[in-house]
């Protein structure tokens, strides 16, 4: 089994390099820190997991990343979070041109109230102007790509809202890599879904592996060793420990992180 | 160690934890009464081992069922993964050292009327006490997830190979001096053999409780020198 | 569990719900009283005429196309020029300034104006425009019935938005698109129905108003179509044929309010239908 550990965390991590570069990252909500000097490699084409207890920074963490964060006032980042050479956090770097470069995903499937179709297409209009069949091809690629074409390809003009949870997921994976971002950010996606749903989009995630950086949210343990190479656990706004998944969910080296992944929390 | 936030969980690990010592001291006894019972041709102590022997493998299938249970419910990881799975690793070892006992005391019904010589049996005796400390010591480790403790037992195993070899070579010559201990003497042959590996299973036990504690396999190759495979004796010349 | 103590549970909620269903009855009592006397009376004078000839002269014989024209103009201009501002209004209120201290100061006035009597913003109206330009106009009128609007949408406005989830917000914003894109492709979106419900309502409120008409747009008993002059409006004309002691005017008055009646209830009915079929 430890043979197995060392086997797996040296493919995964063997000539992979960081896609983003979190170093000495802090943020505060008002006054109140939240991060405390988080430094974490992100690598290129594999998946991250954040797992900590509620409260721990891991979403903040992941809001950071696209800068999401700036919807809202009040809140601060500092540090550096380098992305292709460029720090993310530079004021003078667009959020919306990051954004297209860092797509999310959110806990709660959050089609907009429009068809399926108008759902990606949104999307993708921001960036190009592409004709009907072309726009139409990137909707049936999408849509493929997620697993969705065969359960929608016949209702693509009627409302997104009229899909299960698990399917409008899946849409607004869709509507993610049809901009094709370079890395995506997963918040939760599947608490709120069905044991079903949860292993389409995992299986979802691992086929997204391929051609994106992944980082993903997770309060399900399992979730996390089932489709993450990498996993970080946070306590309380600390980067505890980071390391390959199978290390992490078998051998950690911190008993903060023992403790949390066995279930023996205080 | 804090204990588990569900507290079932903590009585289900605690409940096999319970069953593989149960285990752990009914195959210790087995060892010692089989020993006996061959020594002291004791047919009736050699009877209850035999009957014993149902306790254990009835164990063996409960612990088997509790942690496969317990997986199901509760997706265990890091070391309560390597609980449940060295349970059912140690209850297997346990349930076969029930099994060489068992065979051991089979033995002894067989030999009932036999020709018996006290000297054959001592090597055997001696080697059965061995072996019966290492499991002693290596079930302790297991208690007190001692792993360096269980290394220790893991290196000494090469003394018990070495003892059988030398039992293997002390019996093939008594069976050549003495046509009429060959019945006997073929019959301690496998009761030593069983003894042997009891003494294997200990090792067994060993390794898996530094994979408990530790949480990585032991890579290196086992200390071995049965050497038996390998070892002939050569007949007598006749004098001419 | 005790039996008695079960019992009296019984009792007493067999009481409440009784004392309940009555005082709804006392109140849907007159309601149905009210509806049924205008039924009986508005409909004795309901004939092609209402709708084809202009408010007669005391004893003669005549109808309220100009007053219902009227209505129409005066209702419609005055949610031309609301709702606009109202939406906007609303749409700084919830998107761009939620946590600013604008708002909380907008949301408050705006919640004065909401309850305040409409015969004062007639009175206002009144200060700022007929008495500069010396005479009553439709258009006077018309800013007043707007300053009626404003209020509701603006609350319904701003309340519709708040319901759409910020994770839609987010969701969007996620995708690089810019914040008047996310507005008006999204929240605008989620929160239609929501909007024209409150549209609607604002109509059917301003559309049986006369206190804020009698300073502003006053009356015509003529055809007249034209902003800058006296318009006739069906409460107006109403107010004014219920208190004089012709019988003919009566009539009038009565198949006018029948008229405002039912469509103040259709588009209460079709606000309820779009509310309840909100799908965000």
């Amino acid at each position: 089994m430890a043979n197995f550990a060392v086997h797996a965390s040296a493919d995964s991590l063997s000539n992979a390099k960081p896609k983003m570069d979190i170093k000495d990252l802090s943020f505060f909500y008002g006054d109140n820190k939240a991060l405390k000097d988080i430094t974490l490699p992100l690598f290129e084409k594999r998946v991250t997991a954040l797992i900590g207890p509620s409260g721990c920074g891991k979403s903040t963490l992941l809001r950071i990343l696209n800068r999401i964060y700036e919807l809202y006032p009040g809140q601060r980042a500092e540090g550096t979070v380098m992305l292709d050479g460029e720090n993310i956090l530079d004021p003078k770097l667009d959020a919306n041109y990051l954004r297209s470069k860092v797509g999310m995903v959110f806990q709660k499937p959050t089609p907009f109230p429009m068809t399926i179709y108008d759902n990606i297409a949104f999307g993708v209009k921001l960036y190009q102007k592409p004709s009907r069949a072309e726009m139409d091809a990137i909707v049936e690629s999408s849509l493929v790509r997620t697993a969705l074409w065969g359960e929608v390809k016949d209702r693509l003009h009627t409302s997104a809202l009229g899909l299960s949870g698990g399917q409008q997921q899946r849409l607004c994976i869709a509507r993610t890599v049809a901009v094709k971002p370079e890395v995506v950010l997963f918040d939760e996606p599947t608490s709120a879904l069905d044991p079903i749903s949860t292993a389409k989009i995992e299986e979802l995630i691992d086929e997204l592996k391929r051609d994106f950086t992944i980082v993903i949210v997770t309060h399900n343990m399992q979730q996390a060793a089932r489709v993450a190479d990498l996993t970080a656990f946070m306590y309380l706004g600390d980067l505890i420990e980071a390391g390959p998944t199978t290390t992490m969910f078998s051998t950690p080296k911190d008993n903060r992180t023992l403790d949390y992944i066995t279930g023996r929390f205080g | 160690m804090a204990s588990h936030i569900v507290t079932a969980f903590e009585n289900e690990l605690r409940d096999i934890n319970r069953k593989v010592a149960e285990m752990g001291g009914l195959a210790e006894k087995a060892v010692v009464d089989s020993t006996d019972a061959l020594i002291k041709r004791d047919t009736i102590l050699a009877q209850r081992v035999i009957a014993g022997d149902t306790r254990l493998d009835q164990l063996q299938r409960e612990i088997e069922e509790d942690a496969i249970t317990l997986i199901a419910k509760r997706q265990p990881l890091a070391v309560d993964l390597r609980e449940v799975v060295s349970a059912i690793r140690i209850c297997n070892d346990l349930e076969r050292v029930g099994d060489l006992a068992k065979n051991t005391a089979k033995r002894v019904l067989a030999l009932k009327g036999e020709y018996q010589a006290p000297t054959l049996l001592r090597g055997v005796e001696h080697m059965s006490e061995i072996v019966l400390e290492q499991l002693k010591e290596v079930l302790d480790a297991f208690g007190a997830r001692d792993s360096v403790r269980a290394m220790a037992v893991w290196k000494r195993d090469g003394a018990v190979d070495d003892l059988y070899t030398s039992l293997f070579r002390e019996l093939l010559t008594y069976m050549m001096e003495d046509p009429r201990q060959i019945t006997m003497c073929t019959h301690l042959l496998f009761a030593a053999k069983n003894v042997e590996r009891i003494g294997d299973h200990a090792t067994n036990i060993a390794e898996t409780v530094h994979y408990l504690v530790v949480g990585e396999q032991l890579v290196d190759e086992r200390p071995k020198s049965d050497t038996t495979s390998m070892t002939s004796v050569s007949y007598p010349q006749a004098k001419g | 569990m005790d039996r008695g103590l079960y019992r009296r549970r019984i009792l007493r909620n067999r009481f409440h719900m009784t004392m309940a269903v009555a005082t709804a009855v006392f109140g849907l009592t007159w309601l149905v009283l009210i509806l049924a006397m205008l039924l009986i009376k508005g409909i004795a004078g309901l004939n092609l005429a209402v709708f084809t000839e202009m408010t007669p002269p005391p004893g003669s014989s005549g109808g309220l196309l100009n007053a219902i024209v009227g209505s129409l103009i005066l209702t419609t201009l005055g949610v031309l020029i609301g709702t606009p501002i109202a939406i906007l209004a609303g749409t700084y209120m919830a998107e761009y300034g939620r946590h600013s201290k604008l708002t909380d100061v907008v949301r408050f006035i705006n919640d004065i104006l909401l309850s305040a009597p409409s015969i004062v913003i007639g009175l206002f109206v009144y200060g700022i425009m007929v008495r500069p330009m010396g005479y009553f106009s439709g258009i006077a009128g018309s800013v007043a019935l707007a300053i009626l609007v404003v209020p509701v949408v603006v609350r319904t406005t701003e309340d519709m938005l708040l319901l759409v989830p910020s994770q839609m917000r987010e969701a969007a914003a996620a995708l690089g698109a810019p914040r008047w894109h996310v507005i008006r492709y999204v929240s605008y979106r989620a929160a239609k129905t929501g909007i024209i419900t409150g549209i609607l309502l604002a109509i059917a409120r301003i559309s049986g108003e006369t206190a804020p008409l009698l300073f502003t747009a006053l009356n015509n008993q003529f055809w007249s179509t034209s902003l800058l002059a006296p318009m006739p409006s069906l409460p107006v004309v109403i107010f004014q044929f219920a208190l004089s002691p012709y019988e003919d005017w009566q009539r009038l008055a009565w198949t006018g309010a029948l008229l405002i009646t039912i469509a103040v209830l259709t588009l209460s009915i079709v606000a309820r239908l779009l509310s309840s079929k909100r799908t965000v």
